[in-house]
């Protein structure tokens, strides 16, 4: 068994293992010949985060037969928040069973794994009828702006206009979305849709992948997920997956 | 306090002081001799240089029910004090870290006795009968600092022996190890507390390590509950003791647990309540220990059963419970609960309004003061595949 995975840069390592350490304390990666992904849901059955990183994305890359390895999150993160911006991150798998991650030219550290817990999780399938593109950072002031009423956010999209809003015991607040504001790329409707989501899974994620992940893009249907794609190496991305709250 | 649960307190310690009358040299002495059930007791006062020793009758003989919670089903408010009443604590001040030396190893002894253990305790000088009730903290027999002790031989538990001699094990490890060989939570926790378990060993104030001991099995129980189908109806079970009245909701949904309580105060309602999903509970309580050890009770069933569920408890506290006596009452009162034959209902609305029932607090009240309605808006994920 060969693997071998190099980053370029340590900035979307960083992002991919803060996005899951929202959600999980233990995560199993799966490794081919076509790239490294995960996927799992947080303990409550709310939140999914699927993650592709095809190989094309990493600076070097082996695989020549597939392979799960299993992570404590937080033992991996520290050694991860070790590397400066540029440096790259190298994982492989060493012959007595450890991870094996070279941190720049001369860190080398070695992390005990654990059994992988990986059943096939599926995916929600749902027609998504509204989408929004913008700006990661934009999002992240926009809950920021929700936050300091409530505790949900709530998205309303009619044809090619939006607005997020949110509603607590103190008040409420409607911010409209400009579709001149540069930092919004899209607005579109296929059927009018209105959908509320907790911000106490949407706000760490959102921080987690940071300014990093440029434009991102949040698609859902009326009380149906919703799911946010953050793009990461380029062509890499994280898809986010929120279920919704609903009147009961 | 309403004046019901001051007429109760009050004949509970004019008969308390009769007592004394009668036997008051028994307890005002300098020194005691009689069998512990076996008991220790570690202070929080004084913190991390705390009060640590023994708890002993006056008597000699059979005392294991003196301090054995497990078995006091069906007992009364006053039995019970009576209990802790004659329980005379010897006490000795020691740093946390201490766990060796031969005072510390004494008691050690005694905590992993399977029986009661005959002790002869020498005082600076003589205990005060007097004895406190405050309404807030567990009530006291008499306490005496320690001029000397003599401790007989006991016999040990084999796995609390084990447990105790193996350092390689952590704390949470070695409590759950004891748990699953049937020892009895009141014993686990007394282990816990005088510096018995773990690698790095400490004495722990028994407040403190009887919440630590309801936490760590209940937080391992639910992991595997997790793993469990979820029940498709709702179940409503329910149990009075000691002026506590329990109802337990079990609804389908993943794993989340609620309890919430109410109690009188001056003739108003008071409620407090706390609550946890999957994730578990990340900040201490609002209600203290009371919540980790319904947590326990109500866990163990859904174990037992195979079966995940939802949880939702309320518990009233009436003026009758005058004298708290600790929250091993709420552990056994919700294992008696869930010993019941349960109301079998679909609607959730409905198992409130059944469950509320049972108490004299009105069903919005209830829910108006928890997070559970709340909490079952959030859709799962799994609804969607």
């Amino acid at each position: 068994m060969t693997f071998g995975a190099k980053t370029n840069g340590s900035d979307d390592l960083k992002a991919i293992i803060s996005a899951i350490s929202t959600l999980v304390e233990e995560a199993t990666f799966v490794a081919t010949s076509e790239g490294i992904s995960f996927r799992g849901m947080d303990p409550s059955h709310v939140a999914l985060i699927d993650i592709s990183w095809p190989n094309s994305a990493f600076e070097k890359y082996e695989c020549d037969s597939d392979i799960k390895f299993g992570v404590r999150i937080d033992e991996f993160s520290k050694l991860i928040k070790r590397a400066d911006k540029k440096d790259s991150i190298e994982i492989s798998i060493s012959e007595e069973n450890m991870l094996l991650v070279t941190v720049g030219k001369n860190k080398k550290y070695k992390i005990r794994l654990i059994e992988s817990s990986a059943t096939d999780t599926p995916l929600p399938k749902i027609p998504y009828d509204s989408k929004i593109i913008l700006t990661s950072s934009k999002f992240d002031k926009i809950l920021g702006d929700v936050q300091v009423v409530s505790d949900y956010l709530t998205i309303n999209t009619s044809e090619s206009k939006g607005d997020f809003s949110g509603k607590g015991d103190s008040g409420e607040v409607v911010i409209d979305l400009d579709k001149d504001d540069d930092d919004i790329e899209e607005i579109s409707s296929k059927s009018d849709s209105v959908g509320t989501y907790s911000l106490e899974y949407l706000n760490p994620v959102v921080k987690a992948v940071g300014s990093n992940a440029g434009f991102i893009t949040c698609e859902f249907s009326s009380a149906k997920p919703l799911r946010i794609e953050f793009k990461v190496a380029n062509i890499g991305r994280i898809h986010f997956y929120l279920a919704p709250r609903v009147e009961t | 306090m309403s004046s019901n649960s001051q007429d109760i307190r009050r004949s509970i310690l004019s008969k308390w002081h009769e007592s004394l009358s009668k036997y008051g040299n028994l307890f005002s002495s300098d020194e005691i001799s009689g069998t512990s059930p076996p008991s220790v007791f570690v202070g929080s006062h004084n913190y991390p240089k705390v009060f640590v020793g023994p708890l002993v009758p006056p008597i000699h003989g059979n005392t294991e029910l003196l301090d054995n919670p497990e078995k006091w089903k069906g007992k009364s408010l006053e039995e019970i004090v009576n209990f802790r009443l004659n329980l005379v604590r010897g006490i000795q001040k020691i740093p946390i870290e201490q766990t060796e030396g031969r005072y510390i190893e004494n008691l050690q002894e005694v905590t992993m006795s399977s029986k009661p253990t005959d002790l002869d305790l020498i005082f600076n000088k003589k205990v005060s009968s007097n004895i406190s009730i405050n309404g807030e903290s567990a009530p006291f027999g008499p306490i005496g600092e320690i001029k000397s002790a003599k401790f007989s031989g006991s016999t040990s538990s084999k796995p609390i022996e084990k447990i105790f001699y193996d350092k390689d094990i952590n704390a949470s490890d070695a409590v759950l190890k004891l748990y699953n060989s049937g020892i009895e939570i009141s014993k686990i926790q007394k282990c816990f507390s005088i510096g018995m378990l773990g690698k790095k060993r400490k004495l722990v104030p028994t407040k403190w390590s009887i919440t630590a001991t309801d936490d760590i099995i209940s937080k391992s129980i639910v992991e595997n509950i997790l793993e469990n189908n979820i029940i498709d109806v709702c179940k409503i079970f329910s149990y009075e003791h000691l002026g506590n009245i329990f109802s337990v909701i079990l609804f389908p949904r993943r794993w989340m647990f609620e309890m919430i309580e109410a109690w009188y105060s001056n003739g108003i309602i008071g409620f407090g309540s706390d609550y946890e999903d999957a994730r578990g509970i990340k900040h201490p309580p609002r209600i203290a220990g009371a919540y980790f050890a319904a947590k326990l009770a109500v866990s163990e069933y859904l174990l037992k059963n195979k079966i995940q569920a939802g949880v939702l408890i309320f518990r009233e506290i009436r003026p009758e419970y005058s004298i708290p006596v600790g929250v091993w009452q709420v552990r056994e009162g919700i294992r008696e609960a869930m010993k019941q034959k349960p109301k079998i209902i679909t609607s959730f609305n409905e198992a409130l309004e059944i469950a509320s029932t049972k108490t004299s607090v009105s069903k919005n009240e209830w829910i108006k003061n928890g997070k559970t309605l709340d909490a079952i808006r959030q859709k799962s994920i799994l609804d969607y595949f």
